[in-house]
């Protein structure tokens, strides 16, 4: 795969949930290269959870073509989850959860390392990197599940910063962050992307954005009903107009 | 194994058999609760007891059929109730409700038949009419446990973390899930004829409640869970031969109490007052 390729190809690509009648996704097609901000917006059922989790391989392709880094999703869909970091939305951990800080940002190497293999020198400096980029590195040795949610949720953001994702796919990324916070992790995201990393947000909040052209992709019905680029300043006006208002989603 | 330490042979082949049965369990008894799946440990340990049962009416080796049943529910619970679409929770439901009433009429009906002393060694467990192999196999159950923690160590950690986000960062998820099953299946279906059906439960999950109302972090809960089910196994086979009183069920007394004593005890309980 060359610099040039697009790190995300869906062409015509439909999702089913397990026992579901109907497709939640139908039909999408979608092109993203290295670098892109792409905001995915939508009301509530549109399918945004579901395109990010099928990018990440989790959810089966039953129609169409689907090839992320590289990689056929259905057939190296371990490879794709290695170098797709995926942020979930709404997590929280009980307060006995038996892991510190450092312990759930290592977790996001073991994909990487395979079977058998145990980390190494070069995966703590990872982790310690990516904790150090979220300033969470004086949490370390923290059980996570003591730490508020704001603090859990930079831990999971390590935890998929740690093994160096070409694509971050992010969930509702602020739903849990104070306004500090959130000025935060948005420069962070835009040096990542400076750096060639694709962002894919599923967000309600289009205060901050980074200053770049940013693409916007409206679900409704399990479909794309607006793929466009703006300004930061334009995004949620983009979104409403195009029938995903950010007030009701 | 131990005869040098302890020249007894039946206390000895007690001891070794209890030792190898509660370290395996512990072990796994981590893995269980941390995943939060102990109705799968439950519905596992009764329809292994199911399989004794139904071995013993046919006069085939109870062991061995014991570990088919255990093996064929690990099957249903996992790769049939992925695929099947029924949700886990309705798939223990009914094999719980199938393995309890096979059970129960085989047991009920060895009774009638005059077979009731044999049947009562199935639901409590009977430490001291155990063959040398079945110690081997127990023993050989207890190194697969741990090793089998040790070399999956970090998928393990993953799953206990979150399955879905140890699913999304590329763990293999399924196989070393599946294989935590299988390993359940054995163990308590090797473990039956020594501790009993209604008991083995004890031994799944209180060494593992108890490690963590000390522990804070996993790898220190997999040591501390089978130290600690191997201290309270041997006291109990000592203690149940030295005064004559049935071992399992004693021993599973003294689970309890060391529970009680360790949440007391906790300092996970502990409120500080300290103003800085």
């Amino acid at each position: 795969m060359s610099p040039q390729d697009p790190v995300i190809r869906l062409e015509n690509v439909y999702t089913a949930y397990e026992g579901a009648d109907l497709p939640t996704l139908a039909g999408i097609s979608l092109t993203v290269n290295r670098g892109e901000y792409v905001v995915i917006g939508g009301p509530n059922g549109a399918g945004k959870t579901t395109l990010l989790e099928t990018i990440n391989g989790m959810l089966p392709v039953t129609h169409g073509n689907a090839t992320i880094c590289g990689y056929d999703i259905r057939n190296d869909g371990i490879h794709v989850r290695c170098r797709v970091g995926y942020l979930i939305q709404n997590f929280a951990f009980d307060p006995l959860t038996p892991f510190t800080v450092e312990e759930a940002v290592l977790m996001g190497r073991f994909g990487i390392l395979g079977l058998f293999r145990k980390p190494g020198a070069e995966d703590h400096n990872a982790v310690k990197a990516a904790m150090e980029l979220l300033k969470i590195g004086d949490l370390a040795k923290k059980p996570i599940g003591q730490l508020s949610g704001g603090q859990q949720q930079k831990v999971l953001l390590a935890q998929n910063l740690a093994r160096n994702p070409d694509v971050l796919l992010l969930d509702e990324p602020f739903s849990n962050l104070d306004f500090m916070a959130r000025d935060a992790i948005n420069g962070l995201l835009s040096d990542l992307v400076a750096r060639g990393v694709t962002v894919l947000i599923v967000s309600h909040a289009f205060d901050d954005l980074p200053d770049c052209r940013i693409r916007v992709v409206v679900m409704q019905d399990g479909r794309i009903n607006l793929d466009t680029t703006c300004r930061p300043e334009e995004v949620a006006s983009t979104v409403r107009n195009a029938g995903g208002s950010p007030a009701n989603a | 194994m131990l005869e040098f330490i302890i020249p007894n042979t039946v206390l000895c082949h007690a001891v070794e058999a209890m030792l190898f049965a509660s370290v395996a369990c512990a072990i796994l008894g981590v893995i269980i609760t941390q995943i939060q799946i102990s109705s799968i440990g439950f519905t596992m340990a009764h329809a292994a007891f199911a399989g004794a049962a139904v071995g013993m009416f046919f006069s085939v080796n109870s062991t061995l059929s014991a570990v088919i049943a255990g093996i064929i529910v690990a099957f249903l619970i996992g790769p049939m109730s992925d695929r099947a679409r029924i949700s886990p929770d309705t798939a223990l439901g009914l094999l719980f409700g199938i393995s309890m009433a096979v059970a129960i009429f085989f047991i009920a009906y060895m009774q009638t038949l005059g077979m009731g002393f044999s049947a009562m060694g199935l639901l409590f467990g009977d430490v001291i009419s155990l063959y040398s192999h079945e110690i081997w196999m127990l023993a050989g159950i207890s190194l697969v446990a741990v090793l089998f923690v040790i070399v999956m160590y970090k998928e393990i950690t993953g799953i206990i973390f979150n399955r879905r986000i140890a699913e999304s960062i590329g763990i293999r998820v399924k196989p070393v899930y599946y294989a935590t099953l299988f390993i359940i299946a054995f163990t308590v279906a090797l473990s039956l004829p020594l501790i009993g059906g209604l008991l083995i439960y004890v031994w799944l999950v209180t060494p593992a409640a108890i490690a963590l109302q000390f522990c804070s972090r996993l790898s220190a809960m997999f040591v501390v869970a089978p130290v600690v089910a191997a201290i309270v196994s041997i006291s109990g086979a000592v203690a149940g031969l030295e005064y004559s009183f049935p071992v399992a069920p004693l021993t599973a007394v003294f689970f309890s109490v060391v529970f009680l004593v360790s949440v007391a005890l906790s300092p996970k309980r502990r409120i500080s007052f300290r103003k800085s």
